[in-house]
């Protein structure tokens, strides 16, 4: 259960929020790289932390992301042309260069072209291709950090894979779902047995044979590690280590030698998110097999209407609820796909769940936490400045792990190594 | 026939603001959850004392004190007593009784003993236990150890001030 202000504190995300001031200290994905194939190739429309963007790859490559409308009459830059290292205006031909400066305007006389258009410049942000992934940071451009250094944004390109999908609910409530690690044994019971990104592990058993699930949460210096807990062979427990690292960032652990899954969630505005999901492997290529099952929607990813980002299976269609598969045990919700069975209860709970009324239990410890941690950092940015944890990219540098220990071995002793990035060798997986 | 949704609030389409007004808002769960809040040392008793001069929803706030030896021989763990706010003594098994969450909050002075004492009679009468070990100065390895195989939930803090808001966002 959360105070009411205090839910509205960690939901709204928008320009002069709390909230909307520690989302903008970090580096955040954007937008997806594909997204911006060529050089001078179509503007996207961005919507992030309820900004209206866009976003634009110059002639010689540069990436920009400014905002979407003209200063002139504010048409949207959507209807530009991308041509001549800038984005042109459809209406009367004023031009904007990536970092939104204008530098041409056509009706105005030559002589008076350049004292003018110093004067003209949009609000931008810089964008950075890391990885699959287009970066921005929309903090005060005096306190920029360094760059990500998230793993799976650093592997050579052939060992990682990443997708987005537009989820229809805050970003809170997305997130709390990445951390709740006692919803995998129902909800995705079925996605355990056949889905090729995650069938066959040794791990997989241990979740599907014993429900009563055990949980350590320890904090971290970015966030937290939710350790969960299983029965395994005599003597032994299986775990599950989660990393979270502020504000947005889960790893689900690994299964044998299956690529290794996790998410980013970032708010568009306050009632949608962008559910970004990567797929690596720290020390070999994926395989074709394993890139044909992402891009057809297994694993963390999903299919798509046609052209889109949203997902094929919505809220327009209930998600094509089978109820027959549900009946025959095929899937437990009815929902096909992992992501989708998590969006579709996520989306459930309302544009922004209210969370005065909710009954937390005790395993729920892990979002209590997370909510707490994201509470107290907000607070001490407003307050005193202090930098949010997970803004330093050694903050990044975590892994999750899925061993098998002693039952009186720490997790957090026992695997230290293995929930650190160590380029090249593989995640503990069993 | 398997019929496609008619009206708007019969189909996913509902997760809307507007549609969340007419979600009900009345609870018929007037009962509030049975919890108990037991500190297992001397440091953290003056946490849990502290914790019970505030208002909450019907939590028993105590302070783990021993087992009593009978006839010189060790006690029944059931007879660990504990000792209320307001200098009661009361017996665990009775505290026990119709509790639906017991949370132990430890510090690295936790004696494993208690922790094991309590836990298995959480675990032995299938009441969801929560240890809380808040930090000092010293390591608490030795209390985590012993809280790991009954506390279903464990959680290693940074802060005391977390303490009160993890009651509260339990409903304690």
């Amino acid at each position: 259960m959360l105070k009411q202000e205090i839910n509205e504190l960690l939901t709204r995300t928008g320009p002069g929020t709390p909230m909307g001031a520690l989302f903008r200290q970090y580096w955040i994905p954007a937008l997806l790289a594909e997204e911006l194939p060529e050089n001078d190739c179509p503007p996207v429309r961005v919507k992030l932390l309820s900004e209206r963007l866009i976003a634009f790859r110059d002639t010689e490559g540069r990436y920009g992301l400014i905002d979407e409308f003209c200063a002139h009459r504010g048409v949207s830059l959507w209807f530009g042309r991308n041509e001549e290292s800038g984005l042109r205006c459809a209406y009367h031909g004023w031009k904007y260069d990536v970092t939104g400066q204008c530098v041409e305007i056509p009706s105005e006389p030559d002589e008076r072209q350049s004292s003018l258009c110093r004067k003209i410049k949009l609000t931008s942000y810089p964008l950075v291709k890391i990885g699959d992934v287009l970066w921005t940071y929309m903090g005060d451009p005096k306190t920029t950090p360094d760059l990500p250094q998230w793993e799976f944004a650093r592997v050579p390109p052939e060992q990682t894979y990443t997708s987005k999908r537009w989820q229809e609910c805050n970003w809170l409530q997305a997130l709390e779902g990445g951390i709740d690690s006692s919803h995998v044994s129902w909800l995705h019971s079925s996605g355990l047995r056949d889905d090729p990104l995650f069938r066959g592990a040794q791990g997989n058993k241990y979740n599907l044979s014993d429900f009563k699930v055990f949980f350590e949460v320890v904090e971290s210096d970015g966030g937290l590690f939710i350790g969960a807990r299983r029965n395994a062979e005599e003597g032994h427990y299986y775990w599950r280590i989660t990393p979270w690292v502020m504000p947005c960032f889960t790893m689900i652990p690994p299964r044998g030698d299956h690529p290794v899954h996790g998410h980013f969630w970032i708010p568009i505005d306050d009632e949608n998110c962008w559910a970004y999901s990567f797929d690596y492997h720290a020390a070999r290529p994926l395989t074709q097999q394993e890139l044909d099952a992402m891009r057809a929607g297994h694993g963390v990813h999903n299919e798509y209407v046609p052209g889109t980002y949203r997902p094929l299976q919505n809220k327009d269609n209930d998600y094509m609820m089978d109820r027959a598969a549900q009946k025959r045990g095929e899937t437990f919700s009815g929902v096909k796909g992992i992501a989708m069975q998590d969006a579709s209860l996520q989306e459930s709970m309302g544009p922004i769940v209210d969370r005065t009324k909710e009954r937390l239990v005790s395993t729920d410890s892990g979002i209590i936490m997370a909510r707490r941690k994201l509470w107290k950092a907000v607070e001490a940015l407003r307050d005193a400045g202090v930098q949010p944890p997970g803004v330093n990219p050694e903050h990044h540098k975590v892994r999750s792990a899925a061993v098998v220990l002693p039952k009186d071995a720490a997790f957090i002793d026992a695997c230290r190594e293995d929930l650190t990035v160590r380029p090249g060798v593989r995640h503990a997986s069993v | 026939m398997q019929r496609q949704p008619t009206l708007l609030n019969s189909c996913a389409r509902a997760a809307t603001a507007a549609e969340a007004r007419f979600r009900i808002s009345r609870r018929d769960d007037k009962v509030p959850r049975a919890s108990r809040i037991i500190a297992l040392d001397e440091r953290a008793a003056g946490v849990v004392r502290r914790l019970a001069a505030q208002r909450w929803s019907g939590g028993h706030f105590l302070t783990a004190e021993a087992v009593v030896p009978v006839n010189g021989s060790r006690g029944d763990p059931d007879d660990m007593t504990l000792r209320t706010p307001g200098g009661s003594v009361v017996l665990l098994s009775d505290e026990l009784a119709g509790a639906d969450v017991v949370v132990m909050i430890a510090t690295a002075q936790t004696r494993a003993e208690a922790a094991s004492v309590i836990g298995n009679a959480c675990a032995a009468r299938g009441i969801m236990s929560v240890g809380l070990v808040i930090p000092g100065a010293a390591t608490a390895d030795a209390v985590v150890s012993a809280l790991r195989p009954n506390a279903m939930v464990l959680v290693v803090l940074n802060d005391e001030g977390d303490v009160p808001e993890i009651l509260t966002a339990l409903r304690v």
